[in-house]
């Protein structure tokens, strides 16, 4: 505070003062409400879960709707593509192919049995997950399959995203 | 007809009324305006108003009708707000129970459904009649700001999509997880802050309890609530504004010199002037045969609007029950899932927008679902500085002077609606094409 201020000076200090604690006041609360609104713990369910044992897995495609997932299985192996649509997140329905061919998906042999459509939007996904028409922007995600260490179980990590040429082989 | 009123005394201080009641059947202007004065129902109407604004075929009344039906969902909704329970647990077996257990209460339901889908086609067709009168336009009145009304009014337009579209969760049915599977998905696409974005709508990050009660708060308290204070100031901004822009229009076109607003004539209350209040050039708005008490005139016709609105709906209510689809099933998505009618046109926008340029691609979600309906919002919230049409264009349907601007509009309604009939009509399961005589192909089970 210099000397050469006007008298009213401290009648305009306190006017700021208090319209700043107000507005202040109000921010804070405002604030402190909708940071509340933002929850701080996710009650998800796991992304790590068992399956079933690997033989409940018949071969061609189960779905399980639960994990929102596809579980195939070609002989001995096993790979998993996510059902949930890339485009605006409504589950794909499978459609069993008439005449099923084998190609290859980043490099290893896959049998297509299967495409997928999604009734939201009709986006159409290939049989390795690859997106063919509609508007779905990428490719369904293949999640990693283990086995569980202790009762042999097939274990799905949702959380885990793999390449297309991903196999888990059964013994 | 005259209301029971204490004998006529008079007045202890200007605007001091001893009367309870006022008369439908004022024997003076005075005692007309002392009415508006008097009775906190009518304080928002002006002492006078023209008659050229009251015409059933400028307006067709949409803006009382909509209020009408905002204050019809808000009636119906409170005996709803208590056999509702929001929760996920028991939400639809209690919509269940106003549907086939509680005595009338079907028809309740039906009165807030039936209102909700006409407030959104009411206050779609008033803000369209607005746009094509070009009454966001100012006139001859000094001060007027009908711009930021028509703001306003835009966004009380969002506010009852977005009442409509929370109402439409609650029953926790299949077409509700779904619609707000997608629609918070929408959300959910924005690059960057997407994910947050939902994750604040959603409470979480699956569709779940914490969803239900957030929009079940926002569909009772927040938008209503928000929607009352916009309304309470639109309709203040209206008389601020000088009333309806048709009686400006009026003044214009009787008026046989374009001279400058002459402040002889406001339209505050009563016609007490102030420096600030706009002004409207006299000669037309004086003479006698122009203008009209609005009690009784005014009254009688927004009565007219706003109970035959409450008729028309209660009678439809009987008559039309209100769908209940089977209970939400995270594990299934219908086939075909639909939006709710009103939305369908954005559904066939996220369907077609996708961009791809060489192995770069753009979700349709953001383009058709964010972007696009962002521009077209915005546009429509900025038109009014974007018309630099003439004064005189303001408060005349299809003035020659904005033939253009009305016929790009009308071209985007058109699309609207074109777009709507195709997402409503033609598609079928996985969003295929289907022409309404075609038969959709029987879709094995659920797989």
């Amino acid at each position: 505070m210099s000397d050469e201020k006007q008298p009213t000076d401290r009648r305009d200090f306190l006017l700021k003062l208090g319209a700043g604690a107000g507005v202040a006041a109000i921010t804070v609360q405002a604030g402190a409400s909708l940071r509340s609104l933002v929850p701080n713990v996710s009650y998800d369910a796991p992304t790590t879960v068992k399956l079933g044992p690997p033989n409940d897995f018949p071969d061609g495609l189960k779905f399980l709707p639960d994990e929102r997932v596809l579980v195939f299985r070609e002989g001995n192996t096993f790979h998993a593509i996510s059902a949930v649509c890339t485009h605006l997140g409504c589950t794909v329905r499978a459609e069993a192919l008439p005449n099923p061919q084998t190609t290859e998906a980043a490099g290893a042999p896959l049998r297509l049995t299967h495409r997928f459509l999604c009734p939201c939007h009709g986006s159409e996904y290939k049989g390795d997950g690859t997106n063919v028409a509609g508007p779905a922007p990428k490719p369904l995600a293949w999640f990693r399959l283990s086995f569980a260490a202790d009762d042999g179980q097939l274990v799905i990590d949702l959380a885990d995203e793999v390449d297309r040429d991903f196999r888990l082989t059964l013994g | 007809m005259r209301l029971p009123s204490l004998t006529r005394s008079k007045p202890e201080a200007p605007g001091v009324h001893a009367e309870p009641f006022w008369s439908l059947r004022p024997q003076s202007d005075r005692e007309a305006g002392d009415a508006v004065v008097s009775n906190f129902m009518l304080h928002w109407f002006p002492a006078k108003i023209s008659k050229a604004s009251m015409a059933w075929n400028y307006s067709f009344w949409l803006g009382t009708i909509s209020a009408a039906l905002f204050f019809l969902t808000i009636l119906s909704g409170l005996p709803l707000l208590f056999l509702y329970v929001p929760s996920v647990e028991r939400a639809y077996q209690s919509v269940k129970d106003i549907e086939f257990v509680i005595t009338f209460g079907s028809w309740i339901r039906s009165v807030h459904r039936i209102s909700a889908h006409l407030m959104v086609i009411v206050v779609a067709l008033h803000l369209m009649r607005v746009f094509l009168t070009g009454a966001y336009k100012n006139g001859v009145g000094r001060g007027q700001q009908r711009e930021v009304n028509w703001v306003i009014g835009v966004v009380m337009f969002l506010t009852t999509l977005f009442l409509s579209f929370t109402g439409y969760l609650l029953p926790w049915d299949q077409l509700a997880f779904w619609a707000v599977t997608v629609g918070t998905n929408i959300a959910a696409s924005i690059p960057a802050i997407g994910a947050s974005v939902r994750e604040l709508l959603i409470g979480g990050r699956n569709i779940e309890q914490a969803t239900l009660i957030r929009f079940y708060v926002l569909h009772v308290v927040f938008l209503p609530g928000l929607l009352g204070v916009l309304f309470a100031y639109h309709m203040w901004r209206v008389r601020k504004d000088g009333g309806l822009a048709r009686a400006d229009a009026e003044s214009v076109v009787e008026s046989p010199r374009s001279t400058a607003p002459v402040p002889s004539k406001t339209y505050t209350l009563l016609g007490v002037a102030r420096g600030t209040a706009p002004t409207v050039t006299a000669h037309t708005l004086d003479a006698p045969d122009a203008t009209v008490n609005a009690v009784p005139d005014l009254v009688r016709r927004a009565a007219i609007a706003t109970l035959g609105t409450i008729a028309v709906i209660s009678i439809m209510s009987v008559f039309i029950a209100s769908p209940l689809e089977e209970p939400a099933n995270a594990l299934v998505t219908p086939n075909p899932a639909k939006a709710p009618w009103y939305f369908l046109w954005l559904q066939e926008i996220v369907t077609d927008t996708t961009i791809r340029i060489g192995s770069f691609t753009l979700n349709g979600a953001f383009v058709g679902g964010v972007i696009l309906p962002g521009l077209l919002v915005g546009l429509l919230t900025f038109w009014p500085w974007i018309d630099k049409s003439s004064h005189l264009a303001a408060g005349v349907w299809l003035p020659r002077d904005r033939r253009t601007q009305n016929l790009v509009f009308l071209l985007l309604i058109l699309g609207v609606l074109a777009l709507t009939f195709v997402g409503m009509v033609l598609r079928g399961p996985y969003w295929i094409l289907y022409w309404p005589w075609e038969a959709w192909p029987e879709i094995p089970g659920r797989i």
